[in-house]
């Protein structure tokens, strides 16, 4: 019993107290004056709660009784008295001025600076309002074009196709496109595919079932001003040129947009195949931004007949969204033998021209977008030969992808599958038909014979330390050469925005020697009148950020040409009583996109058919609805802890001691509270939230409100 | 399409864990090896983790509140073995040890077990211990056998061998048309009726307090009597089908009934009843009107009440914050075995009455309790405080009400002019918003909460709410105002200074007196 005592006096002093209590009692049940006082002691250190307090009182007392004549003992019961005080203050029940999920908040200024936005209700624009809507709607700020993602999911779970499919529109232009092809930054940065919360919802998707089942009539967007006088010249019918015509149109300016190919569409068109994205789908949402009185004018490659600084003279500002059409081809040896083709050309000759030119052994270099595309359209074209298992033979139809023998084409990418730029779910895609994929191999040279390339060697690489923009390189490993057969190459190495088509008269002010445009990614230019958009500007990327691009510029453009901001980004604030989530929503699986079989793959026939209409709310219901917002009245809250009892993440709420602002009025850090006296609020950490609702269940006195907080562009009128 | 609700965690590991532990083994298991959801199911056997780690509370069950003294001997033993010589009277008529080790549980529940006494529906999501009214048996304006419902609604395997309900499960038998059983904030109360000699009881559902108040309503004005264990079966299965299992907080019967009403609640009663081939299901009448019209409660400060046993008296003792020292519990029981009945009845405000004291002891009786330092007197009145063991002890509990409780007692139980002055009055201090110490139907109920201090932490504190009743229709309390801990004392003092001096006259009772005025006026006068 000696070596315990001491023990636990151990344990006490090492602040070790729930061990010591729990020595102390495996002696039985306390008794005895040592044993009393060490466990008064123990409670007095621990001191978290009010019971602790208490505890230790009772156990001195005990102590006492046994006889203990440790002058601590009396001490700790003293300690443990507290004294009344006066009323001084007036018998009253103290406003709670934030409220609970039944209550509704004027549209006034937050009572405290703890409080997650800047107004209780209503528009709120101040730096903290913005920072919460990019911190907590991770889907929608990782989004160029800043789509309203929990809008529109939230729309599909309640068979609101329509509503969904005009939310997505308003935002990012192509949502029928989008829905199939989109890069999806979004879903990367999805709170439901945080570590241990499952996968992320398949937004992309849903996005495309809003378009499939929302009515097939056009939708035209009101315009948000009326005629300006204005008229701006776009050059480039692709993703950027439209949208920034979209967007002018929708500000009340008369919009021509030129385009040096047969058809809009730009990129769309040319360069995405149609079994990924079926061309009635372009014409149709094209077709809604000419009916907003955007006209298209075809064949019309500024450069040749009419100069940009023609069109600059006649218009009120031009908009260059000319993409990037300079293929970035190899230097290497044996770069002129035939059977090297860029892969942009490829695709474009393919969907523009109906070429179905291709060799037996294709190669495809490159690990983005564009390599997936060349590789899964020439595993279309095919050889004349063809190689089957017997049992699929019959069903092979004249184009189909089983033309050509498996292995035959190949992808070859000289870093590591997670540097890849493509698609979600395209290289599961790229397995599924049958196309093998090279990794860590660098090309070295072209071989060939009588002219024609017969072959391709590689190097093996590793990947090296990260360059510049955070990418590893790939170096080189010594003697890992290896050669391949080849007759056709294919190069998806990328694409630069080609400025050769810009006049004299305005070269030296806008392009750099080596073809780039002075102004960089920016969206104006040295030229007041004259801005750039899209990849043109930024170089080759998404649809979505030429897109997102597009949007900023034409801001850029109205302000010009008004001399004022006549847009403005606000959080609107609503109250919401439910969210009609519940937990169980958060174990839906992620549903699988149906696609068609292989055998029936060709180079029209849409590989993914789109959710059923069954299947879209299952998915949509996944979101956690990221743009509610849960929020603590801590002058309601009576800080009973049930919340941070129901709570299903160990950070979504907090008992802090202290919640740190910056100078502009965002969270800069918090201290987590060490005793119960210190809790001076309990604080929904709103950035681990996942928007389930037990808190608000649990809460006794409906202390915990929710709104709706969403980022919206308004005109200022 | 919305996904199909699934058990929650928490009814899951309800269904895989069998609540019946054997507490030998857990006493041999290292508390590590004990999972919290283990450790959550310990309620189903009365077993509660208390808010200091190294120990255990226990609830023991006594239908009806009624123990001998045989039984409250062995409990006295036990508590000054291994409960730091202390017993805690519960709001529901039962007995609690507290600063049980893990290594000594079994010995409680085996102790106890001995003498008659289980813990099995302690706590937890069963039908918890039934109570009545303390004068359940003996009191003189009695009704049919209340006594004879609580010991058949407790021996009844079909209800009691419920060991996976939704949450919680009250049930309340009254001995008359009075408020003393606390009918309308059980899940089932039932209340005896008298027609033409005959004995049949009106059925009550759907009240509880909680978080979330709701008073009971009337679903059938007559249930004959061999009737009665059918439609409460009825009610526990209609409570297993319709209780929301998901959301915990809307999980108790008195949101089913709520939410579906009193008829259709109990046409549901009914058909359960229809497919089980309960006969005579013509002989129960639905509720003509759901609103109840409980009588007012007989107790008012009795110090003595005349048994309708002849020659009987029960004689009430106030028990200060429901504690029992052993030698208190010691000093109770000898009396009752010398000059009482030799029985023990632990009331709804935590306090104890001897019952079956021949008349002729009365005086010596109370002549000794009052030697011995116990008080007889203030029943229903202001030194009659309930209040939970707020944050001395549990693991719910936002404020110290046993703190509060002795500010209160200290400042103003022993001014009798005072009190008397004040007449019926009934304080209630619960720790939390569970509300153990029913603040919600007290005159006065305190709430534990905590204020966000302007500069630093925060302070404990009460949300004081008046006006609560369980007569008539029920009533329940309504917010007042906000104090901090250390003024509680004179914050209630002003507030019955108020009362006082605005009372129309002196036999306008509080509760009359805060129906009258409405809270609204009430804090306007309190300015």
């Amino acid at each position: 019993m000696k070596q315990i005592l001491e023990q636990a006096n151990e344990l006490i002093a090492a602040g070790q107290y729930e061990e010591a209590v729990d020595l102390l009692c495996r002696l039985g049940p306390p008794e005895g004056a040592e044993i009393c006082e060490l466990i008064a002691k123990a409670y007095r250190g621990r001191n978290y709660a009010r019971g602790d307090v208490y505890t230790a009182k009772v156990f001195a007392g005990h102590a006492l009784s046994y006889g203990s004549t440790d002058p601590e003992m009396q001490a700790i019961i003293d300690a443990a008295k507290r004294s009344d005080s006066p009323l001084t203050r007036p018998l009253e029940k103290p406003p709670c001025t934030m409220g609970g999920p039944k209550d509704k908040r004027p549209a006034v200024d937050a009572p405290y600076s703890f409080c997650a936005l800047s107004k209780l209700n209503g528009k709120a624009d101040a730096a903290k309002d913005f920072d919460w809507l990019e911190k907590n709607i991770p889907c929608q700020a990782a989004c160029p074009a800043s789509t309203d993602i929990p809008g529109y999911l939230d729309a599909i779970y309640r068979g609101e196709y329509e509503k969904a499919y005009r939310i997505n529109l308003e935002d990012n232009v192509f949502p029928a496109v989008l829905g199939r092809v989109c890069a999806r930054p979004c879903e990367a940065q999805c709170r439901h595919g945080w570590d241990d919360l499952g996968e992320p919802v398949a937004i992309c998707f849903s996005k495309r079932s809003a378009a499939d089942f929302g009515g097939q009539a056009s939708v035209v967007l009101d315009k948000w001003f009326p005629d300006s006088g204005k008229k701006v010249a776009v050059i480039g019918a692709g993703p950027a040129g439209l949208a920034a015509a979209r967007q002018l149109a929708l500000l009340g300016h008369a919009v021509t947009v030129y385009e040096k190919h047969n058809k809009p569409g730009g990129m769309m068109n040319q360069g995405i195949p149609e079994f990924r994205l079926p061309r009635n789908i372009i014409e149709k949402e094209i077709g809604q931004i000419t009916a907003l009185g955007v006209e298209i004018v075809c064949n019309a490659a500024i450069g040749d007949n009419l100069q940009l600084s023609e069109l600059t003279a006649t218009h009120d500002a031009v908009v260059m969204a000319a993409g990037t059409l300079r293929p970035n081809l190899l230097n290497l040896p044996g770069k002129e033998l035939d059977g090297i083709r860029h892969g942009l050309n490829f695709l474009l000759d393919v969907n523009e021209n109906n070429s179905t030119d291709i060799g037996e052994h294709v190669v495809v270099i490159g690990g983005g977008f564009t390599a997936m595309d060349c590789a899964r359209t020439a595993r279309r074209l095919g050889a004349t030969t063809v190689q089957v298992e017997e049992k699929l033979a019959d069903k092979t139809a004249p184009g189909s992808i089983l033309r050509m023998p498996k292995g035959n084409v190949k992808v070859w990418y000289r870093r590591s599958v997670d540097e890849m730029l493509v698609t979600p779910g395209e290289l599961e895609e790229l397995e599924h038909e049958h196309i093998p994929l090279e990794t860590m191999v660098s090309p070295k040279a072209y071989i060939g014979e009588n002219g024609n390339v017969t072959g391709m060697r590689f190097i093996r690489t590793e990947m090296g330390e990260p360059d510049a923009s955070g990418r590893r390189r790939p170096v080189e490993v010594p003697g890992s050469e290896f050669e391949i057969q080849a007759d056709t190459i294919l190069l998806a190495t990328g694409q630069f925005p080609d400025t050769e088509w810009i006049d004299d008269a305005l070269k030296n002010e806008l392009v750099e020697e080596d073809g780039w445009l002075k102004s960089g990614s920016a969206c104006a230019t040295a030229n007041d009148k004259i801005f750039a958009a899209g990849d043109f500007a930024a170089g080759a990327s998404s649809l979505i950020q030429a897109i997102g691009h597009a949007k900023e510029c034409v801001r850029e453009v109205d302000r010009f040409l008004m001399g004022k901001e006549r847009l403005k980004d606000v959080a609107v604030i609503e109250d919401v009583e439910k969210t009609g989530r519940i937990r169980e929503m958060d174990a839906v699986p992620l549903q699988p996109m149906p696609a068609i079989d292989l055998t029936r793959r060709d180079l029209t026939n849409e590989v993914e058919t789109g959710f059923e209409q069954e299947s879209a709310p299952d998915e949509a219901q996944r979101c956690y609805q990221c743009h509610y917002k849960f929020e603590i009245d801590n002058d309601k809250c009576i800080y009973c802890d049930w919340c941070v009892k129901a709570k299903p993440r160990p950070e979504c709420i907090l008992k802090l001691s202290k919640l740190n602002h910056n100078e502009d009025g965002t969270v800069a850090d918090w201290e987590i509270a060490r005793t119960q006296d210190d809790v001076n609020m309990v604080w929904v950490n709103q950035e681990d939230c996942i928007r389930c609702g037990a808190c608000v269940a649990a809460c006794p006195v409906d202390a915990i409100s929710i709104q709706k907080v969403s980022l919206k562009t308004e005109p200022v009128k | 399409m919305i996904a199909k609700p699934d058990l929650t965690q928490v009814e899951r590991d309800k269904l895989e864990i069998d609540p019946d532990f054997d507490f030998r083994e857990i006493a041999r298991r290292p508390f590590e090896d004990i999972t919290p959801n283990e450790l959550a199911m310990f309620k189903w056997s009365g077993v509660y983790h208390q808010l200091q780690p190294a120990f255990f509370m226990i609830r023991v069950v006594t239908p009806g509140g009624l123990m001998t003294t045989k039984q409250f001997t062995r409990a006295v033993d036990l508590a000054e073995e291994l409960a730091q010589g202390e017993l805690c009277i519960t709001t529901r008529q039962t007995l609690q040890f507290h600063w049980i080790r893990k290594e000594d549980i079994y010995k409680i529940i085996e102790g106890m077990a001995e003498v008659g006494i289980t813990c099995k529906n302690g706590c937890g999501d069963v039908p918890r211990n039934i109570i009545g009214s303390s004068l359940a048996g003996v009191a003189p304006n009695a009704i049919g056998d209340s006594q004879k419902l609580i010991r058949m609604f407790a021996d009844d395997d079909e209800i009691q061998n419920q060991r996976n309900l939704p949450r919680k499960h009250k049930i309340s038998v009254a001995f008359a048309n009075e408020a003393g059983a606390q009918t309308l904030m059980n899940c089932q109360g039932w209340v005896p009726v008298e027609r033409d000699g005959v004995i049949g009881w009106k059925f009550h559902a759907g009240g509880g307090l909680g978080a979330r108040p709701y008073l009971a309503k009337v679903i059938f004005d007559w249930v004959p009597e061999e009737r009665v264990l059918d439609v409460a079966r009825a009610t526990v299965e209609a409570f297993r089908r319709h209780g929301d299992r998901r959301v915990r907080a809307f999980a108790r019967l008195k949101v089913v009934v709520d939410r579906m009403g009193a008829d259709p609640f109990a046409d549901v009663l009914l058909d359960i009843m229809k497919e089980k081939g309960v006969q005579g299901l013509e002989t129960i009448e639905k509720a003509a009107s759901p609103v109840p019209a409980i009588g007012q409660l007989f107790l008012n400060g009795q110090e003595v009440i005349p048994q309708k046993q002849d020659g009987l008296s029960v004689v009430r003792v106030m028990i200060p914050r429901s504690e029992l020292k052993t030698s208190e519990s010691r000093t109770i029981s000898k009396l009752a075995d010398e000059l009482g009945g030799g029985k023990v009845m632990f009331t709804n405000r935590q306090n104890v009455e001897l019952h079956d004291v021949p008349n002729e002891n009365v005086d010596a009786l109370l002549e000794k309790l009052h030697e011995a330092g116990f008080r007889t007197d203030g029943h229903e009145h202001l030194p009659d405080i309930v209040a939970c063991v707020g944050t001395t002890m549990c693991k719910m509990a936002v404020a110290d009400s046993p703190d509060a409780y002795h500010r209160l007692y200290a400042a103003l139980a022993n001014d009798e002019a005072y009190w008397k002055t004040i007449g019926p009055l009934r304080i209630n201090i619960t720790g939390c918003p569970n509300n153990c110490a029913h603040a919600w139907i007290a005159d006065i109920g305190l709430r534990g909460r905590r204020r966000r201090s302007e500069d630093d932490g925060s302070v404990e504190g009460y949300t004081i709410l008046v006006g609560g009743k369980l007569s008539d229709a029920g009533r329940i309390s309504e917010e007042l105002c906000d104090v901090d801990t250390g003024e509680v004392a004179p914050a209630i003092r002003k507030i019955l200074d108020t009362y006082l001096d605005n009372r129309q006259n002196e036999n306008e009772r509080f509760i009359d007196f805060c129906e009258r005025i409405g809270t609204a006026q009430f804090k306007e006068l309190l300015k």
